[in-house]
């Protein structure tokens, strides 16, 4: 059996607002192992963001149980062990393509030649003559790509991606979850991938499906 | 619809809007504070040198003339609350009998004045010895017949028998200037020294002794009236109060043409108090506008800081339907708003001020300036908001953000080498005025206009100018081809980061500069202000210690000299030193002249012996020279002139010898130029070994003695004033009351507040600028930091980041801010020399000031950078879901 790289029990996010709680995140259980293509469907606002974050180690769960068996306590997944692409644009404005992705190989620090590494990121993206470029330079689905290309430089172990599409029109959108998938092909790394787009969904090996803060595991597998 | 707009906007917003208003109401308040502080000050050293104006019309009758007359013609003229008759007799001289021994004096005057003259005209007579009731005599006179209250004197009259007189008291006269002076002759012709032996008579008396020469003598008996006019109908601005003295003498003259002659004193001293009050105005425009255009372009950094959350913010509104116009109107509401807030809150702050520190007796001498003010502040305020919004509306500042993404072409100014040049231009200026000595305040003669050569200010505009540029370049430099050093400088902070760090900073280097620059010019702000009034302030004592002496001096006779108490002075807790000088009197030719005997090599540890005192520029040189020649003396350059000295020569003096109380010859060698003598006249005067003299006069007794104390100079002088008191005859005076009453020039303006005002607006605007601006601007970024942070940046990473910036910017502006301020007080020094009597040799650093500079500006970036990474920290999840 692949390693268990994250694993929830019963875990709840709730938030305060106006004197009552809102769970944004219902209790829920689940597992990703390594290797696992799994794509979380769900419309705006039903707590796929949420879920992403808890699983990133970027937020903490207000109930239940959040662990990371294979890769260790939450405040050691990032750098290294877990790779993010954000929702929003989140590329660092003042600093060009190739930097952008030399920012987490050294903040991870044990990099030796991390401008290198981040070329050859780049290059298995097919973005080599872009890496001069700042920010506000890109398409939106350059910048995408871009992002993703940070996420995979550290080769991590699990990569979130937070609707990466959502801001893309349909053609580049796909172009970006090939890329994406393309990156990871004969990796053991998962992959969890946030969207509303069911297209996007159809090409991951397992969906879950969030609704209103609900989580629901279902397996799919489907392929292109 | 705009209501709720602004409702929702100013709730949103609220932090930003504050800093918004507080950034305008900041250089509003300076601005008026300083307009009222130039109306505050012209209009109290107009009031208090009339105020001290013994007489201000002198009229001197032509023998023969109706008294009544020209009395009634002075009462249309202008308005007078006092008016008195004196009488002017000239005499063969005066002699006396003391001792057994005769002296005699050449030709003096006697005055015959009403019992209640010097009620009716205060300060210009001061009782020194003995009683007012009965003939006085002035202490000069006093000490050549060496007569003392009780002796009799004998008044040689012209033509006439000689009459014997008792003299009651000594008197100092301190206007004997203008009390003695020529009137209705030429203004070409050069000002006439007061006479050296003076009585003074009861008018009752003057008019029996003195009829029968009146008779046979007309010429040397005079009459004038003495005029104190109504100050009250006088405009506080020195200029029209000037013209308007002017004004009345000149119909006064008109209607008394041929019968009298007047000496308008007035007028002379509102001529001086009106290029004074130029100076109050220059010293505005060096210190204050420099300050008031920092704070200006705080507000412009602060309000262009929110420029990507208004381009949000104008997309949003785009995006439901809102037409550029509306953008606009919108944006123009919450322009205005924030001008009109500012605006109010600035104005009532500099009300606040110039009421309560300038204590400006009638606000309505500042409205004009409080007009000005507000419209200012209300144009500023609104371009300040409305421009940056304009342009991000039509997207102006979209294109130019992203080119300043681009790796930055250099600026035309840049190219053109601007900053060097206006640089140079300044240095050539600044040669040119300081090598020739150059006045910047005239106040010609006879011309109703005092004027200010303002061209003398484009030393300085350049310097801050072609400062601010090169602050500017520099800064680009060091981030564009110099960002390999900056990031090994930074490599302590940055650890691997540095390379990424400094291109970060490389592709913001516009920002970046700007940020330096502004810290810079608030640093040269604040240095430049303090360095100059510490400089002020440090010469303004050296002003009273060169009058007074030392921090308390004693001052007796020759009958009754100080140096009687020099043991007792000596053992006064608080004294730290004590030691007597002389000051005697010495006949050069026929000129009598105040000669000082001093002891060379303890003078110094009493009292300051600046270099600017000596015509070599050499203090340390020149009393060695002296200590080195027992029969040396260091003269006037008018003595030297006059008698075509030669360093060496032998110059033969008259002193009066204690043994016959007689004047005899004694030679002395002239060895070098004085110009100024702590307490010496402003004229000639003579500074020789006390030794010298005691031998060759036969007595050491010394009039005078300096104390300088180790604690609290008034607790001593009250010490000495009740040994002073018990003998008798002997004044004691300190440093703090000279200081308080020197009010001829224009460092008695009392820059205190002003001061004050400056420095404290200075060190805000220092902490504004480093705080407020470097938290704004981090705060348009923490959208950077929360990314690095959910990359997996620790906080030391993310403060890596932030601690380059803030001390990219604080000390880079600091380090340049300190040295060009330097560079400025040093020229402002040296142009505005006319405000110093006399010049400072140097400038006075305040160390500790620039020490709390730094401290607030590298505290304030703490602060800021402190309180952006705590922020953080923790990544703002919203941020990262959505654009």
């Amino acid at each position: 059996m692949p390693d268990i790289l994250v694993e929830g029990k019963e875990v709840t996010r709730r938030f305060s607002q106006g004197g009552s709680d809102i769970y944004a995140l219902q209790p829920a259980s689940f597992e990703i192992r390594a290797g696992d293509r799994i794509a979380l469907l769900g419309r705006s606002g039903s707590g796929k963001s949420t879920l992403l974050h808890l699983i990133a180690g970027l937020d903490t769960p207000t109930g239940g149980l959040l662990r990371w068996p294979a890769l260790g306590p939450h405040d050691a997944l990032r750098p290294g062990f877990v790779g993010i692409v954000f929702q929003a644009p989140s590329l660092i404005p003042t600093l060009n393509v190739v930097e952008n992705i030399e920012v987490p190989l050294r903040i991870a620090g044990n990099i030796s030649s991390p401008q290198t590494r981040a070329l050859a990121a780049l290059e298995s993206l097919g973005l080599a003559d872009i890496t001069d470029k700042v920010p506000d330079e890109l398409s939106g689905g350059q910048a995408q790509r871009v992002a993703l290309a940070r996420a995979i430089a550290l080769k991590p172990r699990l990569i979130l991606a937070d609707e990466p599409t959502g801001q893309l029109d349909q053609s580049i959108a796909r172009q970006t979850v090939d890329a994406l998938l393309n990156s990871l092909e004969g990796s053991d790394a998962a992959l969890l991938v946030a969207t509303h787009d069911p297209s996007a969904a159809r090409r991951m090996k397992t969906t879950w499906l969030m609704d209103h803060g609900r989580l629901q595991l279902t397996a799919m597998a489907e392929s292109t | 619809m705009i209501r709720l707009w602004l409702k929702g906007f100013f709730a949103a917003h609220f932090g930003r809007l504050a800093a918004a208003v507080v950034g305008l109401a900041l250089p509003v308040a300076l601005l008026g504070s300083l307009g009222a502080f130039v109306v505050a000050s012209s209009e109290s050293m107009a009031r208090r040198a009339v105020a001290s104006l013994p007489a201000d019309w002198q009229v001197l009758l032509v023998p023969g003339a109706d008294a009544a007359t020209v009395i009634d013609a002075i009462g249309n003229a202008a308005r007078y609350e006092n008016l008195q008759s004196a009488g002017y007799a000239d005499t063969e001289g005066f002699s006396a009998i003391t001792g057994g021994t005769t002296q005699t004096t050449g030709p003096g005057k006697v005055l015959g004045l009403e019992t209640d003259y010097r009620q009716l005209f205060p300060g210009q007579l001061e009782l020194n010895l003995g009683s007012w009731d009965g003939v006085l005599i002035a202490a000069q006179t006093a000490a050549n017949l060496h007569v003392a209250p009780g002796d009799t004197v004998t008044i040689r009259l012209v033509g006439g028998s000689p009459v014997d007189v008792r003299i009651a008291g000594v008197v100092a006269l301190p206007n004997a200037d203008s009390m003695f002076q020529a009137i209705g002759v030429s203004r070409n012709i050069a000002p006439q020294a007061p006479p050296d032996n003076v009585l003074l008579m009861p008018m009752s008396e003057w008019r029996t002794v003195f009829a029968q020469q009146a008779s046979a003598r007309p010429d040397t008996v005079r009459t004038q009236i003495h005029v104190r006019l109504d100050h009250a109908v006088l405009p506080p601005d020195p200029s029209a109060a000037f013209v308007q003295a002017q004004r009345a003498a000149n119909n006064f003259e008109a209607r008394v043409a041929g019968s009298a002659a007047l000496a308008d004193n007035l007028a002379a001293r509102l001529d001086a108090v009106r290029a004074d009050s130029l100076y109050a105005r220059v010293l505005f425009l060096f210190l204050g506008i420099p300050g008031v255009i920092l704070a200006l372009l705080v507000t412009l950094a602060v309000a262009s800081s929110g420029s990507e959350r208004r381009r949000r913010e104008q997309a949003l509104l785009r995006l439901r339907g809102a037409s550029l116009l509306q953008l606009l109107r919108l944006a123009a509401i919450e322009a205005a708003a924030v001008a009109g807030l500012g605006t109010v809150i600035g104005l009532l702050l500099a009300v606040v001020v110039a009421l309560t520190w300038w204590r400006l007796q009638n606000l309505g001498l500042v409205m004009p300036w409080l007009v000005l003010v507000v419209a200012v502040g209300l144009g500023f305020g609104i371009a300040a908001s409305l421009v940056p919004a304009w342009m991000d509306a039509t997207g102006t500042s979209i294109a130019a953000a992203r080119a300043e993404m681009d790796r930055p072409v250099p600026s035309l100014w840049q190219r053109l080498y601007l900053d060097v040049v206006i640089l140079g231009a300044g240095g050539v200026v600044f040669w040119m005025v300081a090598r020739t000595g150059y006045e910047i305040v005239l106040a010609p003669e006879g011309i109703a206009q005092t004027s200010v050569h303002y061209e003398a200010f484009l030393a300085p505009l350049c310097f801050w100018i072609g400062g601010g540029l090169l602050w500017l370049r520099l800064s680009r430099w060091a981030l564009g081809r110099g960002q390999g050093a900056v990031a090994v400088l930074l490599t302590p902070l940055s650890a691997n980061l540095g390379p990424i760090i400094v291109a970060s900073l490389s592709r913001q280097q516009r920002r970046m500069a700007r940020g330096v620059a502004l810290v810079a010019l608030a640093f040269a702000f604040a240095t430049a202000t303090a360095i100059f009034n510490s400089t002020y302030n440090a010469q303004s004592r050296v002003d009273a210690e060169l009058t007074n002496g030392a921090d308390v001096t004693l001052t007796g006779t020759t009958s009754h000299p100080a140096s009687e108490l020099l043991t007792e002075l000596r053992a006064i807790p608080g004294v730290a030193a004590a030691e007597p000088m002389m000051h005697r009197f010495a006949y050069v030719g026929a000129d009598l002249q105040d000669m000082f005997g001093i002891n060379p090599t303890m003078i110094g540890k009493l009292t300051t012996i600046s270099n600017a005192y000596f015509a070599n520029h050499d203090a340390g040189k020149s009393l060695a020279l002296l200590a080195e020649t027992p029969d040396g003396v260091l003269v006037s350059q008018e003595t030297v002139d006059d008698f075509q000295l030669q360093p060496g020569d032998r110059l033969n003096l008259r002193l009066q010898n204690a043994s016959d109380n007689q004047y005899h010859v004694v030679p002395f060698k002239f060895i070098g130029v004085v110009r100024e003598f702590p307490t010496a006249p402003k004229d000639s005067f003579l500074v020789a070994n006390a030794d010298y003299i005691a031998k060759q006069a036969g007595s050491d007794a010394s009039e005078v003695v300096l104390l300088r104390t180790s604690g609290d100079a008034e607790a001593v002088a009250a010490d000495a004033r009740k040994l002073a008191v018990k003998r008798g005859g002997t004044k004691v005076t300190t440093l703090g009351e000279t200081q308080a009453l020197i009010s001829s020039s224009l460092t008695a303006v009392d820059l205190r507040g002003l001061t004050a005002l400056e420095l404290g607006f200075a060190v805000l605007m220092i902490a504004g600028v480093t705080g407020l601006v470097l938290a704004l601007g981090l705060s348009e970024r923490r959208r950077s930091f929360t990314i690095l942070s959910a990359l997996g940046a620790t906080p030391r990473q993310l403060g890596a980041f932030l601690w380059s910036e803030g001390l990219i910017i604080v000390v880079g502006g600091a380090v340049m801010g300190i040295a060009v301020g330097f560079g400025i007080a040093y020229a402002l020094v040296t142009l505005l020399s006319g405000v110093f009597d006399p010049p400072p040799e140097t400038l006075t650093v305040p160390w500790l000031y620039v020490t709390v500079a730094l401290a607030t500006a590298l505290l304030c970036g703490s602060i800021a950078i402190a309180g952006t990474l705590t922020l953080s920290k923790k990544p703002d999840l919203e941020a990262l879901r959505g654009g």
